[in-house]
């Protein structure tokens, strides 16, 4: 086991909250971002959420997934919930992905991010105006929400390069000890 | 990956996702009322979607003018004449006092309608994510007496009903949604009928729908609309738009006929809530 010293624990902490503060202050201001004004918006939390899944501890990143949903649903007066559970269960596979799969590379989370939110928008469309019959419903897809999930797409690219910034700085670094850098080298 | 399906973590992972659906579910029985973890994060956030509303309305509004500027003014032009002969006390409409405008309407509403309960002024505090048909937000909620279904209007025209309150805020479906219905009656001597209904395609442009009108309607280009009064949901003799173009629904048997709201619904900066008058119906026991 790798003995951290107490000033690299100071580190550690100081470093996740800073990390985590700044996830939370992006989150607030995508929030108000979407409900100011009367324009087709992305939905930028779910790029946000995304991120977090993809590069930290898949508990914390449940839990804000599940933020930004309830966000999301107050921002585009869904059920309360609803987008809460999506999120969640999208959280879990993207996590997982990233861990078992997939390596954190720029091309995968925009890939598995316009998935997701493409995902979001379909049901969403289902769910809220399809089902209910609309005469003409197919152009709330087209004229509002395709277009907002090209705008969501186009903003994951800018959130990637926002929180790769973040992670470059305060993302905790996994350092081998010898005896593990002694042991990789045997068992190769 | 199978290891993870067996873990603890997994387990603790699903308890939670349970956690997510009964409050979704519990939110599905409020019947209108806003869960306490929604009016928390509108409490928290309403002062900052204020703020940041208003000055996306700012940005938007001069985007638009430079936009648009030679069809505003065209419609600027058509719209003078059109209102210095209805309303001369309109022309003198001017932007920069609109708040005050609206408190004097105010006023005005409470002494032409004793029997209105109306709270101050409502502020607009934001417009619903991508919503096509433009809900909206308000800053006043169950605190200052403001119920589902009750009817939000401007001095002359009516906007909406509110559909989900909350403390503090309330969400407000305007006429432009399908999922409102109101009986409207042509404020002319024609006396036409039919129920006001909006309509996907109408709400992109910005418009309601009049359907069920009859085949021998009278009804012309500039006809005023205005609410029955009948359903007991909306007072009576409210504006709900003018008559745009008139045509038959894919049936045949009946008339439809496009309204242009007296008052562009994407930019409302307060509006009143009627919480009750003379002849409403308390429809919350059916509910």
């Amino acid at each position: 086991m790798r003995i951290k010293t107490t000033r690299e624990k100071r580190i550690f902490y100081i470093k996740g909250i800073l990390r985590w503060t700044l996830y939370y202050v992006l989150i607030f201001f995508s929030f108000i971002i979407m409900t100011s004004g009367t324009w087709t918006k992305p939905i930028l939390l779910i790029p946000i959420a995304m991120c977090i899944a993809a590069e930290n501890n898949r508990y914390g990143a449940v839990v804000t997934a599940a933020i930004c949903g309830f966000l999301i649903d107050t921002a585009c007066g869904r059920l309360f919930g609803y987008n809460a559970v999506l999120l969640t269960i999208f959280s879990i596979l993207i996590s997982l992905l990233f861990e078992l799969y997939l390596k954190h590379k720029f091309v995968n989370y925009i890939l598995l991010t316009s998935a997701v939110s493409y995902i979001q928008c379909r049901l969403d469309y289902r769910f809220y105006y399809q089902i209910w019959g609309y005469e003409g419903v197919e152009k709330i897809f087209t004229s509002v929400l395709l277009k907002a999930w090209v705008y969501t797409v186009i903003s994951a690219v800018f959130i990637y390069l926002i929180f790769k910034l973040i992670n470059r700085f305060l993302m905790p670094r996994t350092h081998l000890t010898i005896e593990e850098a002694i042991t990789k080298i045997q068992t190769k | 990956m199978r290891s993870f399906f067996k873990s603890a973590g997994f387990k603790v992972l699903l308890a939670f996702l349970a956690f997510l659906i009964g409050i979704m579910i519990y939110a599905v029985t409020k019947g209108g009322y806003a869960v306490s973890g929604e009016s928390f994060i509108n409490t928290i956030t309403k002062p900052f979607r204020s703020v940041s509303n208003n000055i996306s309305m700012k940005i938007e509004s001069s985007l638009d003018k430079m936009n648009n500027a030679d069809k505003y003014y065209e419609e600027n032009q058509e719209l003078k004449k059109q209102i210095s002969e209805l309303n001369k006390q309109l022309a003198e409409y001017d932007a920069l006092k609109e708040e005050a405008e609206e408190l004097k309407k105010f006023v005005t509403i409470k002494e032409e309608h004793e029997d209105y309960v109306i709270p101050a002024p409502c502020k607009v505090l934001g417009y619903t994510t991508n919503d096509p048909f433009m809900s909206f937000t308000i800053n006043k909620g169950s605190a200052d007496g403001i119920l589902p279904d009750c009817p939000v209007v401007t001095a002359e025209n009516l906007i909406g009903i509110t559909t989900e309150v909350s403390e503090h805020m309330s969400t407000v479906e305007t006429i432009l949604s399908p999922d409102l219905s109101i009986a409207a009656v042509c404020a002319s001597s024609t006396g036409d009928y039919g129920i006001v209904e909006g309509s996907v395609a109408s709400a992109l442009e910005g418009r309601t729908r009049l359907v069920h009108l009859p085949k021998d309607n009278q009804l012309k280009k500039g006809d005023l609309m205005v609410t029955t009064g009948t359903s007991g949901l909306f007072p009576k003799g409210y504006a709900l738009g003018t008559v745009e173009s008139i045509g038959y629904e894919e049936t045949g048997l009946s008339m439809y006929a496009e309204l242009e709201p007296g008052i562009d619904i994407t930019r409302l900066s307060s509006v009143f809530v009627i919480t009750d008058f003379s002849g409403k119906k308390d429809y919350s026991d059916e509910d």
